[in-house]
């Protein structure tokens, strides 16, 4: 454990998404050196991943990718990926220690030109968790087209040590020696954006989710709509088949008791309507029906987004999906109560899109020595004055950004990145007076 | 125009456990129930109306015996507003309705009132039996008659005018035109479902809930049977002394397995017991397991020294006969089937 190297920064940001970024990055500008530390491969967080953005229908990667490189660059910003921060100590004001552990890539990073060459060589095909698991790729890979770092990472769990990877790259960048690091990081200050999770609709069965194999979640739509898309159009799983009767079951997991969380997510509403209005584009003889509870329709030009949607052809009738089953062919039968009419009905569609809820994710509080990190009713990071500082944690010095406090759109978060990074440029300002 | 009447969830409140307010109208419940159709879409529906205090609506309903309860929409609801449960209430409040007496309503909402109720009825039967200086014969003779009139009293002066204000309540108030001929062509669905239960099928997984239920209604009413009208207590034959024997023991039994389904809560419909589902499994319970001790010590020849326990048996079956019979649960035999027939009869007139 002595051998622990020991690095000095002003601010450490857990979490690489878009507030962990955002928040890094304006904390960088101002002189402040800062570490990210990532515990995936990759930059971006969820954004990176999504197709396109409400309600300006802004393509998601043009948005994030500039602002991820503009990051990597930065000289104030350090990036540590595969690393997680065990053990959070705050020894006084000002003066955090935290204990970082990176796990092995395989492959230095600097020295990898992204040829794919391994991709090619390696002889171990898994499920693509970055395409949602809509399709394959190998043990030695890239994360995504546009990760950044572009450059590739040994899945070692799946990895069979073949080594055809090794001979196969050209730059000899794959180095299997490799080892878990462990650091010892001494920050002034501390900007938690852990970001949420999805809700997983293995919770209701149902609803069919892993059973029925064309009943997929919203996040899987998202990449079958994303300019990166696995197959280029949009396919149903079971079969292949282009789907033209779509449904969207909101408040999956979301406002629901019964699953242990009742609060709204936000954001289901509006990336259903986007989806929606994406799928009208790229499967113009499709018909969307989107079945709902209540639309909430909130922002800054939601509501004309959502009457946008009506009238380019989506349909959206009032009721809860009950459960879900499928049919010999593949398509599913949904039976909901129409609220309009009082009625219980069924309705036959060759595709269920589950608008699955935003799930807190904060495990990172257990990493907090000493003073614990207060969470919220429901697992978020509790905020200490939500009218004043909402970036204020219980614990003076650390700050949280984006839906490390609950569930947020992408505007909301670039938003309270700016505020945390304030608030953490005011905290440090105290140092120095 | 429907008047509103926020107070009304209160007074239902007084006969079960749920929390309507806490509903958003999702319709999650009525699209899980196995049981709603096109025609029948409940329970939301029945939720509405209880949030709204439209209590003509409710009582003209026959949607809360349409339901038996296998509790999937209070195990999923989003809310957890209990809409089963709410059923549960709604079927105690329609029975108290039909009840010309009031009696099952006073009852449903008060325990201390069914408690005295039960301690009376006890003493009654026990000041009888002093009267009769505690003679076995004079008892057992006494009882097998009070078994007799309590039957068709019961039937004549409480369930056959209740039965009457349930048609007033669902046909004829309502005015839904029923040709005289579909009362008799709708019959056998009363006959069908009164003595099959069959309805409890469409409900998912409780295919063991129904043979339980169906076993324990054939042996209750043939255990009635053999007691009443082929007097098992004073029988010579030997097939009837066999017959009423496995009779009690499958009542004992099942009303066993019931008893312990409430204690352990494990499925939904068990979760939310209402001292009147009590009463009704307990008197059931103890009508079989006396009766069957009873039959046991005169076969043993040892009644004439243990009269007690006639006395027991006795004061279970007046109580049973006089509180659970016409103002309890056990109306729900007759609720449910004749809500079966008039649901028939309300769709042959649509048509």
């Amino acid at each position: 454990m002595s051998e622990k190297k020991i690095l000095e920064y002003d601010v450490l940001v857990v979490g690489g998404g878009i507030s962990g970024g955002e928040a890094a990055l304006n904390l960088a500008n101002l002189d402040y050196k800062v570490l990210v530390v990532e515990k995936d491969l990759s930059l971006g967080g969820k954004m990176i991943a999504l197709s396109k953005v409400f309600p300006t229908l802004d393509c998601a990667a043009c948005i994030t990718t500039p602002k991820v490189s503009e990051i990597s660059r930065h000289p104030n910003i350090t990036i540590m990926f595969s690393a997680e921060a065990k053990k959070i100590d705050k020894l006084g004001e000002h003066n955090f220690e935290a204990h970082v552990h990176q796990k092995p890539r395989y492959v230095n990073i600097d020295d990898c030109t992204a040829c794919q060459l391994c991709e090619k060589a390696c002889p171990v095909s898994v499920i693509d968790e970055y395409q949602q698991g809509l399709i394959g790729r190998k043990a030695a890979f890239i994360p995504f087209s546009i990760a950044s770092p572009r450059a590739a990472a040994i899945d070692i769990t799946n990895c069979t040590l073949c080594g055809a990877c090794e001979r196969a790259c050209p730059t000899g960048c794959i180095d299997f020696t490799q080892t878990d690091l462990d650091y010892v990081v001494k920050a002034k200050a501390v900007v938690v954006a852990t970001g949420f999770k999805l809700f997983d609709p293995l919770k209701i069965p149902r609803y069919g989710y892993g059973k029925y194999k064309n009943v997929i979640t919203s996040m899987q739509m998202e990449r079958q709509l994303a300019p990166t898309r696995p197959f280029n159009t949009i396919l149903r799983p079971g079969d292949g088949k282009m789907p033209d009767n779509i449904a969207y079951v909101l408040c999956t997991g979301s406002r629901d008791k019964s699953v242990g969380n009742p609060i709204c997510s936000q954001v289901c509403c509006m990336y259903s309507i986007k989806q929606g209005q994406l799928l009208m584009g790229s499967l113009p003889m499709a018909d969307v029906t989107i079945y709902y509870l209540h639309i909430r329709a909130f922002g800054k030009g939601f509501n004309e987004f959502y009457e946008q949607s009506k009238e380019m052809g989506v349909e959206f009738i009032k009721g809860k999906i009950g459960n879900i089953k499928e049919k010999e062919n593949g398509n599913l039968i949904l039976r909901y109560e129409d609220i309009e009419e009082g009625k219980v009905k069924e309705a036959e569609h060759d595709m269920v899109v589950l608008s699955v809820g935003v799930m807190s994710n904060s495990e990172i509080s257990d990493s907090f020595q000493g003073e614990s990190l207060v969470l919220d009713d429901y697992g978020f990071i509790h905020q200490n004055d939500i009218l004043a500082s909402p970036s204020e944690t219980n614990i003076d010095g650390v700050f949280v950004a984006g839906t490390a406090t609950g569930p947020m759109d992408i505007p909301d978060s670039i938003l309270s990145a700016g505020a945390a990074s304030a608030e953490t440029t005011s905290y440090l300002r105290r140092a120095v007076l | 125009m429907a008047r509103i009447n926020p107070k009304f969830t209160k007074e239902l409140q007084s006969y079960g456990a749920f929390d309507t307010n806490a509903c958003y109208n999702c319709g999650n419940c009525t699209a899980v129930c196995s049981l709603s159709d096109e025609d029948n879409s409940f329970p939301r529906k029945m939720v509405r109306y209880s949030v709204l205090g439209l209590e003509s609506e409710i009582e003209s309903s026959l949607e809360p015996w349409l339901c038996y309860y296998c509790g999937d929409c209070s195990a999923t609801c989003p809310r957890e507003a209990e809409p089963g449960e709410l059923m549960m209430s709604l079927r105690r409040y329609l029975t108290s309705k039909y009840d010309w007496t009031g009696l099952s309503g006073m009852l449903y909402k008060s325990l201390t009132t069914s408690i005295i109720a039960f301690v009376l009825l006890a003493i009654g039967v026990i000041w009888f039996a002093a009267e009769q200086n505690f003679m076995p014969e004079h008892l057992l003779h006494y009882g097998h008659y009070f078994e007799m009139l309590a039957i068709g009293g019961v039937f004549l002066v409480i369930l056959l005018p209740n039965l009457f204000r349930m048609w007033n309540m669902v046909i004829r108030k309502p005015k839904v035109k029923v040709p005289i001929s579909a009362y008799f062509k709708s019959f056998s669905e009363l006959i069908v479902h009164m003595f099959t239960q069959k309805r409890t099928l469409g409900c998912d997984d409780s295919q063991t809930r129904w043979f339980e239920h169906l076993i324990l209604v054939i042996g209750y009413l043939s255990l009635l049977f053999t007691t009443v009208f082929l007097d098992w207590f004073a029988t010579d034959s030997s097939f009837v002394l066999i017959l009423g024997y496995v009779e009690s023991v499958i009542i004992f039994s099942v009303t066993f397995i019931f008893m312990i389904g409430r204690v352990n809560k494990k499925t939904q419909q068990s979760k939310n017991s209402h001292p009147s589902d009590w009463f009704f499994v307990i008197w059931l319970f103890l009508m079989g397991l006396s009766a069957f001790v009873v039959r046991l010590f005169i076969d043993l020849d040892i009644l004439e020294t243990n009269i007690w326990m006639y006395l027991i048996h006795l004061t279970v079956l007046v109580q049973w006969a006089l509180i659970i019979v016409p103002f309890g649960k056990w109306t729900h035999f007759l609720y449910r089937s004749f809500a079966m027939y008039f649901e028939k009869l309300k769709s042959l007139s649509a048509s």
